[in-house]
């Protein structure tokens, strides 16, 4: 068998909100420089398995967790492991735009900030790299210094990219990205993703099939909390092994 | 046809005369600036012509709170004439220090400082205070205590300032005058200082700065810990996600973002502040000077009214004099007011809100 390396990887993964068990015992893992999409109808656990892989979860206080996340191979709910050096290695974009009220050059630099940097040179440099990268360097370049709200949705969310960028993760986590977007706008956005897997691994919340079949290079299909399917896209496109799954991608259910 | 026709006619004819108006004189436009959102709103609707009724039930109102301050201004404009024109008073009451009835001295100047100090000192303390424990009760108490302590709060504002004067008159004051002081002034650290000199009898600016912070606080931290609230959670979540700490992400990204709420809640506590008079007049000694360190007594604006406004009421320029006051004292607010509104603008527009 060929190594492979990847970013993250999930054992026997189940979580609870209160006595509520949301995921069942899900293993997996997040192949490197590629996209990987986890599809599912709406309220399967999406979103909350994306939440485990940050520990954004931790926040909820009924929250429990059983079985392993690993991230480069270190456990990253082991006691005294730090969860801010954690997120800063795993960047997240949410499902609706969220930019920060203030200035699109201060959006940028928040991150970065907080984690040291202070030469304004380099925050400059970090401010055109990661707005380059995200592809919206171009339209904002003369309007950095205006409040990022006033942008498009479409710029807002990839702002949130490129804010995400702004500390260099290995790792992003996309959750449902594009589906509060107008078609033109979540275009490109999809093809913002497919660019950006070439530097990360990307691991894309979607309750879209198509757009999962465009984009991912390998896809999850979660149902009411269990891993139904796992495999690359393309077997799972033509050739899905589950009928559950079968139903989900030819629309009977979701 | 000739409806249509006619009708941007109008509209262009009116859009000239504006302009003309606007080019004439800075006031002209001016006054046009003011009128135009009055007629725009009663244009609003003009094709259907429905509802008058409701217009006028809507325009009456903000009207009529427009003229009462006016009115108000105009009165105190009015009753505080006399002083001003006359040639042992004029402008320069402003200025001067010495207030003597008796010799016909009506410099007013140390009440403007001693209510100047009294909500500085008072603002200094309430706000950041205020505003750390709203942080706290936003973003790190669990939900429980959070209305405890907001009911608690919200029953604090409601305690008729007497109330406030009178706790401090018989606990604050005589705490200042024997621990604090002796304490302040004897310590090696503090002791050399300029604001912690003079002897006192625990009457004194602290008392009122002190009083006027507690009073003011609950306003303080209810208005702004609801600010905080509501900041949406999806902005928490991106800080967070990001690496930064529940702490930064509530200094940096949630207090920051309702900073205009924020601002709304120092306006009305400075209103508050410095229209306050009972809880003041009974713990500040209101002695005829200007405060040097913070355990002088003082007197503050609307102190001198409420006491002296009985005397003074059969001596037109005594009288008159007082009037005065009261009319610096509403403009003071009323900049107060101004300035955060603008303030609060420029936090909107920074943060995209508008
Ligand atoms: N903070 C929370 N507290 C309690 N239950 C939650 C919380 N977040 C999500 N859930 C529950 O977990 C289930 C899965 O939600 P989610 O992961 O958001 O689904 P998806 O993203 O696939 O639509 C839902 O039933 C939802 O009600
Ligand atoms: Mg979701």
């Amino acid at each position: 068998m060929v190594e492979i390396s990847h970013n993250i990887e999930i054992h026997n993964l189940s979580t609870w909100f209160g006595s509520k068990k949301i995921l069942r015992d899900i293993t997996c893992y997040f192949r490197d420089n590629s996209v990987t999409a986890i599809m599912g109808p709406s309220g399967c656990g999406k979103s909350t398995l994306l939440r485990t892989l940050n520990r954004l979860n931790d926040l909820v206080p009924s929250f429990r967790r059983e079985g392993v996340v690993l991230f480069r191979g270190q456990d990253i709910y082991k006691p005294g492991s730090s969860v801010y050096e954690l997120r800063k290695r795993i960047g997240m974009v949410f499902q609706k735009p969220n930019p920060f009220p203030m200035s699109v050059r201060d959006n940028i630099m928040y991150g970065p900030k907080l984690h040291g940097v202070k030469d304004d040179n380099e925050l400059d440099k970090i401010v055109e790299d990661s707005l380059k990268r995200a592809a919206l360097w171009d339209e904002v370049k003369d309007e950095l210094d205006q409040p990022a709200p006033n942008l498009s949705g479409g710029q807002q969310q990839r702002l949130c990219i490129a804010r995400a960028l702004s500390v260099d993760p290995p790792v992003l986590l996309m959750d449902e990205p594009v589906s509060s977007l107008d078609p033109l706008s979540a275009g490109k956005i999809e093809e913002l993703i497919v660019e950006l897997k070439k530097d990360y691994t990307i691991i894309l919340v979607t309750h879209n099939v198509q757009q999962a079949f465009r984009v991912s290079d390998e896809a999850a299909f979660l149902y009411l909390g269990e891993l139904v399917e796992f495999n690359s896209t393309k077997k799972i496109a033509v050739a899905p092994q589950d009928e559950r799954t079968e139903a989900f991608i030819t629309g009977r259910i979701g | 046809m000739s409806d249509s026709s006619e009708t941007p006619n109008v509209a262009e004819a009116s859009g000239e005369a504006q302009e003309g108006i606007d080019t004439g004189s800075p006031l002209a436009g001016f006054a046009n600036r003011l009128l135009k959102p009055l007629r725009d709103f009663v244009k609003a609707d003009t094709p259907g012509r429905i509802d008058k009724a409701g217009k006028a039930a809507l325009i009456l109102p903000t009207m009529a709170s427009t003229l009462i301050i006016i009115l108000i201004l105009g009165f105190l404009w009015y009753e505080a004439t006399p002083i001003f024109l006359d040639p042992s008073g004029g402008p320069g009451i402003i200025v001067s220090p010495t207030w003597d009835p008796n010799r016909n001295l009506y410099g007013i100047a140390i009440f403007i400082v001693g209510s100047f100090l009294c909500t500085g000192i008072a603002i200094g303390i309430a706000v950041p205070l205020g505003v750390s424990g709203a942080i706290f009760l936003s973003e790190f108490c669990p939900m429980r205590l959070r209305t405890l302590i907001k009911m608690i709060m919200e029953m604090m504002a409601a305690i008729p300032s007497i109330v406030y004067g009178l706790w401090a008159y018989v606990v604050m004051v005589p705490y200042i005058r024997n621990v604090m002081a002796p304490e302040l002034q004897s310590n090696l650290l503090t002791s050399w200082m300029p604001w912690f000199q003079g002897s006192t009898n625990g009457l004194s600016l602290l008392a009122g700065g002190l009083i006027l912070a507690i009073m003011l606080l609950p306003t303080v931290v209810t208005i702004t810990s609801d600010a905080l609230l509501t900041v949406p959670r999806t902005l928490r979540e991106a800080s967070l996600a990001l690496g930064a700490t529940q702490s930064e992400t509530a200094r940096k990204i949630v207090l920051s973002a309702a900073l205009p709420g924020v601002g709304a809640a120092i306006v009305l506590s400075l209103g508050r502040a410095v229209g306050e008079t009972m809880a003041i007049l009974m713990v500040t000694g209101n002695s005829l000077q200007i405060p040097y360190t913070l355990f002088d007594t003082t007197y503050v604006m609307t102190s001198i009214i409420t006491n002296q406004l009985g005397y003074a009421f059969v001596f037109p320029l005594w009288r008159s004099a007082l009037f005065a006051v009261a009319l610096i004292l509403l403009i003071i607010s009323i900049c107060f007011t101004v300035v955060a509104k603008l303030f609060i603008r420029w936090g909107m527009k920074t943060r995209g809100y508008i």
